[in-house]
């Protein structure tokens, strides 16, 4: 068993007769992955299961090779930010910050420093004295973030972090997360902002009913997809040329034309097929500005895999 | 698939004892607690009581005139079971009252905030939990309760003498044990009610509610039924016979001091399963 990675083995959770979730086997390696599914898919329960907040019902969990059945082992190395807005609102966000450090087993000079700490790379040192009381909804967030970084975590677990956040501190929190993951460490967070998991994302895992949809890169993921053909939009200067030679070519089902003529909207079912097709193209002598896929995305991914309803 | 330097090294510096971080959380209570004026008005008005009873103990081993009274006056006004029965049952209404006021702050605004996951995902179990806000409560009623008590005896020890000690000396344990196992059920049911009832004021009406309806109930039974047994389900009144037998005191007519044990053995078992099933990480509604 690696002892670098998030490991699910068929891991079941019913609370009752309510499904949580069912069957989940899953390899999370470091990086930032993003849990993308609707609402009540089992996106929370996973990340409660990871934290050791609940237990599966079968299968089994480790987390860095630790079992959730030593909690006291495992929640020294996750920090969890939940969704809910749970900071006691008549303490301070340094006080707020500081006691969930002392509650891991820090001194209280430990605990303020690291506290200070935690508040600085979250943009709050400013706030850190006034009450959480009077806060923003996205100072909120980010204290609430500062008590899940504060310990030095190596699984930051994080249930919709971007929520509430203006762009600006948006991006310096996806920059927190970027470094995270720099360092080697698991950065396991869910959203709904499906741009945003489309940009920072290292994996993704599509989760619908409590089942795993899909997990993985997002490209490896795209290429799994048979049944819908891949996307490409073409730049080109003769469209219409290279609309014709492609046509030719079993692979591709269908072609769209934009209105400037100058570039194509090119759907095929083999994208090696199409890269090949591509280049004898370019050198026959026509110009071909650039490539894009234009569905190597988890908003994609999101609508094939798990369809409409989205959350 | 990026690739990452492994830069990271985690904390490896020394960490506070269990039991350390456990108490963080009734410090932090008690600050709070203590800045509840209600509060500090209850708990000055309860210590009127004590004070009272030590000036009484002053006086009836320092004034000739109360030593010169007459055998059954005398005996009327002797620091004895009897005394320190009353002191008992007067400090446990200032008891459920300061749990009432106290109590259902410590459980139900984390249950209404959804702040459970912040404590259980960090190295406390559920066992700490309930441990922590209990503690907090046991230290509040502990001022009120065993604490004065416990004083007053030493107190009426050091001036009347060693002889008045060798043979009182259960008094001062009777108090000690009896409060604790009052101030262990009162907590309880503040904890209780504080976690069945997310509100705080229904919270606190509900555990004067168990104490002050219950022993209406029981009485209704009683008379009822013609039965003396309906003074089971009253907990005080089962605490007043454990009290009276540690004591030395004649037992009031009702049900005998094992009955009244086995029943708050049945209430705490109770209580303690409450707990057990709402203060979980996960709130499920199914």
């Amino acid at each position: 068993m690696t002892s670098s990675e998030v490991i699910f083995t068929d891991v079941s959770k019913f609370y009752g007769e309510v499904l949580g979730v069912n069957k989940v086997t899953l390899h999370i390696p470091s990086g930032i992955t993003s849990l993308v599914g609707p609402n009540g898919s089992g996106k929370t329960t996973l990340m409660n299961l990871m934290t050791g907040l609940i237990r599966p019902g079968r299968g089994s969990i480790s987390v860095l090779g630790i079992s959730p059945s030593e909690p006291e082992k495992l929640m020294r190395v996750t920090g969890y930010a939940t969704q809910f807005d749970s900071s006691p609102r008549w303490a301070t966000g340094m006080e707020f910050v500081t006691t969930g450090l002392t509650l891991y087993g820090y001194s209280q000079s430990d605990a303020r420093d690291r506290a200070w700490q935690a508040l600085d790379q979250v943009g709050l040192t400013e706030a850190a004295e006034r009450k959480v009381a009077g806060y923003s909804k996205g100072m909120r967030q980010r204290v609430r973030l500062a008590q899940a970084i504060a310990h030095d975590p190596k699984v930051l677990v994080l249930d919709e972090p971007l929520n509430g956040l203006d762009p600006l501190v948006r991006a310096d929190t996806i920059s927190l997360f970027r470094r995270y993951a720099a360092e080697g460490r698991h950065v396991i967070l869910s959203s709904h902002v499906l741009q945003e998991v489309d940009l920072i994302s290292d994996q993704v895992i599509l989760i619908s009913n409590g089942m795993i949809v899909a997990e993985g890169e997002i490209r490896g993921v795209r290429d799994e997809i048979s049944e819908h053909p891949s996307q490409f939009i073409i730049r080109c200067r003769d469209a219409s040329r290279i609309a014709s030679l492609l046509f030719c070519e079993d692979h591709v089902t269908e072609i769209k034309m934009n209105d400037d003529r100058l570039g194509l909207l090119v759907l095929t079912r083999n994208r090696e097929e199409f890269s090949r097709a591509l280049t004898r193209i370019a050198l026959a002598g026509h110009t071909i500005d650039s490539v894009i896929p234009s569905d190597e995305s988890v908003d994609a991914l999101y609508e094939y895999l798990i369809g409409g309803g989205r959350s | 698939m990026a690739i990452y330097k492994r830069g990271y090294e985690r904390y490896q510096g020394p960490l506070t004892s269990h039991w350390t971080r456990v108490l963080v959380l009734p410090r932090f209570a008690w600050r709070r607690l203590f800045q509840q004026r209600l509060v500090l008005i209850l708990m000055i008005a309860s210590l009127i009581w004590p004070l009272l009873c030590g000036l009484f103990i002053y006086l009836s081993n320092r004034l000739d005139l109360l030593q010169s009274l007459p055998g059954d006056i005398k005996n009327m006004l002797a620091i004895n079971g009897k005394f320190f029965l009353i002191f008992m049952n007067v400090q446990s209404v200032f008891s459920v009252l300061l749990a009432a006021l106290a109590g259902p702050g410590l459980i139900a605004p984390d249950l209404a905030n959804n702040a459970l996951p912040l404590y259980f995902s960090r190295p406390l179990t559920r066992v700490d939990y309930v441990a922590a806000r209990m503690a907090a409560l046991v230290g509040l009623l502990s001022l009120v309760t065993w604490l004065p008590g416990v004083l007053l005896f030493w107190m009426q020890s050091g001036m009347a003498g060693w002889g008045w000690l060798t043979h009182n000396w259960y008094l001062g344990t009777g108090v000690f044990f009896g409060f604790a196992a009052w101030i262990l059920v009162v907590s309880l049911v503040a904890l209780a009610s504080s976690a069945y009832v997310k509100w705080r004021i229904v919270a606190g009406g509900l555990v004067l509610g168990f104490f002050f309806i219950l022993t209406g109930v029981a009485e209704m039974l009683n008379a009822i039924l013609r039965v003396n047994w309906g003074s089971l389900l009253n907990p005080t009144r089962s605490m007043y016979i454990i009290w009276s037998a540690m004591l030395g005191q004649e037992l009031p007519p009702g049900p005998g001091v094992w009955e009244c044990v086995s029943v708050l053995a049945v209430l705490i078992v109770l209580l303690g399963m409450i707990l057990e099933r709402k203060l979980r990480a996960v709130e499920v509604i199914s």
